[in-house]
């Protein structure tokens, strides 16, 4: 009786595909992991160097970020997977999958250190003073005191970035990272049925975006009071 | 090297060229869904708010390549004749859609922080619900949407280079070529498409960040 829609959408043929789209999404999950563990330390690193009173600290810092915001993240792959090889600390070629965490942490780092400068920021004066008056050194108070409450301040805005940096991770496909587009390019190119291929990988990447947006409800209620 | 500038600036500038049409065209066309759709959610009822809702967050869930594919290879498959679109039209129709999500959210989140008062006071001097909106509401509302809009348009800029994979001429198709013709040069291509995209987006960031405080900012809804 659904014959029809066998027509626009054959399931047979994406029910073949369900490893490859499993290994595709599992992939992209780790990715997009490891990528937003490393922008958070980038990100936090950049935020701490912007708003130091060295001048050259954060005049790099602005300018990493300057750079980062202007220019697309498909060049910003391009050129970290052809030219981190060159550096003389690498004595091999990066593979694909390194290059992309790599590019994806840079870029989402950029855009993290803003939004954690903005929670540094709106953290009170009070705070730091209290934390300095019982002799907490530097380390100790960011550690401590400052950090904790920033990130807490921000968490909206740091789980929407992180929702751009699992989209974004569908890019990383273009220097032959295999992830969750990457399988829909494969059902593609073996069969030619763009319908199986992409309505299945969109969908899929709804359901990731579904899970985000749970897990970022039940943060939010976790860390109740917290302000948007 | 400087050799190697001079022979391909001139297909990289015209990659630019193709680059700027799009986001020029995309971010008139993509400003005024995103205009229509949050206004549409910000008044209308709860099935339209609803709807518009799905709408936002089906597009908001996945990436912008997903569009571009959907709608270059996936709507062709249905057979219906207009819906084959080039690759051109394709392009801005996907970029579109995309800018129109955050336009929406930016439309709806500027005219909630329009204090209430203003409307109701508009609406006790007899005014219909759509006058206040046209003279009390929209005017101070319009003011706030203008400094993210800078933004938009730096995240149109460059969802450009994306749609050089349904095979545009734009920035990064000019630079891949380039990089075909003198592969040993390929980080200095590479590196000079990077500097075109940032002398184009960069002043776009300052004036956005200039606008900023002359008009304003506006906490969007996450």
């Amino acid at each position: 009786m659904f014959d029809w829609i066998l027509d626009y959408y054959n399931w047979r043929v994406a029910l073949q595909y369900v490893p490859e789209f499993t290994r595709g999404m599992t992939a992209t999950m780790w990715i997009s992991l490891i990528s937003l563990v490393l922008s958070l330390v980038v990100g936090t690193v950049a935020a701490i160097m912007r708003m130091s009173a060295n001048p050259l600290l954060w005049r790099i810092s602005a300018g990493y970020v300057q750079a980062i915001r202007s220019t697309p993240l498909l060049i910003q792959i391009y050129v970290i997977y052809f030219s981190l090889p060159a550096l003389p600390i690498l004595d091999r070629r990066l593979d694909e999958i390194e290059g992309g965490i790599i590019a994806l942490g840079l870029n989402a780092g950029a855009y993290m250190s803003e939004i954690i400068r903005a929670g540094i920021e709106s953290i009170s004066k009070g705070q730091v003073e209290g934390a300095k008056s019982v002799g907490m050194t530097y380390l100790q108070r960011m550690r401590h005191v400052v950090l904790p409450q920033a990130f807490a301040n921000v968490l909206p805005p740091l789980l929407g970035q992180t929702a751009v940096l699992i989209k974004d991770s569908s890019l990383v496909s273009f220097i032959g990272v295999f992830e969750l587009f990457g399988a829909g390019l494969t059902v593609l190119s073996e069969r030619l049925m763009p319908n199986e291929a992409f309505l299945t990988v969109a969908f899929l990447y709804l359901v990731i975006y579904g899970i985000m947006l749970f897990f970022s409800n039940y943060a939010q209620r976790k860390l109740g009071g917290a302000r948007a | 090297m400087i050799e190697v500038i001079k022979l391909t600036m001139p297909f990289l500038l015209e990659g630019l060229w193709m680059t700027f049409k799009i986001s020029l065209i995309t971010i008139f066309c993509g400003s005024l869904l995103g205009f229509v759709v949050g206004m549409l959610r910000t008044v209308g009822g709860w099935p339209i708010s609803m709807t518009l809702g799905i709408y936002i967050h089906a597009l908001r869930g996945t990436p912008f390549l997903i569009h571009l594919y959907l709608i270059y290879f996936v709507l062709p498959m249905t057979g219906i004749l207009w819906l084959q679109l080039e690759a051109f039209p394709a392009a801005v129709i996907a970029l579109s859609l995309y800018t129109s999500t955050y336009v929406a959210e930016i439309v709806r989140g500027a005219v909630q922080a329009v204090p209430r008062g203003q409307s109701e006071a508009a609406r006790s001097t007899g005014m219909t619900a759509w006058q206040s909106m046209r003279h009390v509401v929209l005017p101070q509302a319009v003011k706030m949407m203008i400094p993210p809009m800078g933004g938009i348009y730096v995240i149109i800029i460059k969802g450009t280079s994306i749609v050089s994979v349904i095979g545009i001429a734009e920035l990064v198709r000019a630079g891949e070529h380039a990089t075909q013709r003198h592969p040993r040069e390929l980080m200095l291509i590479y590196g000079m498409t990077a500097l075109m995209y940032f002398a184009y987006c960069y002043p776009v960031l300052r004036i956005a960040r200039w606008a900023e405080t002359k008009f304003g900012t506006v906490r969007l809804p996450s």
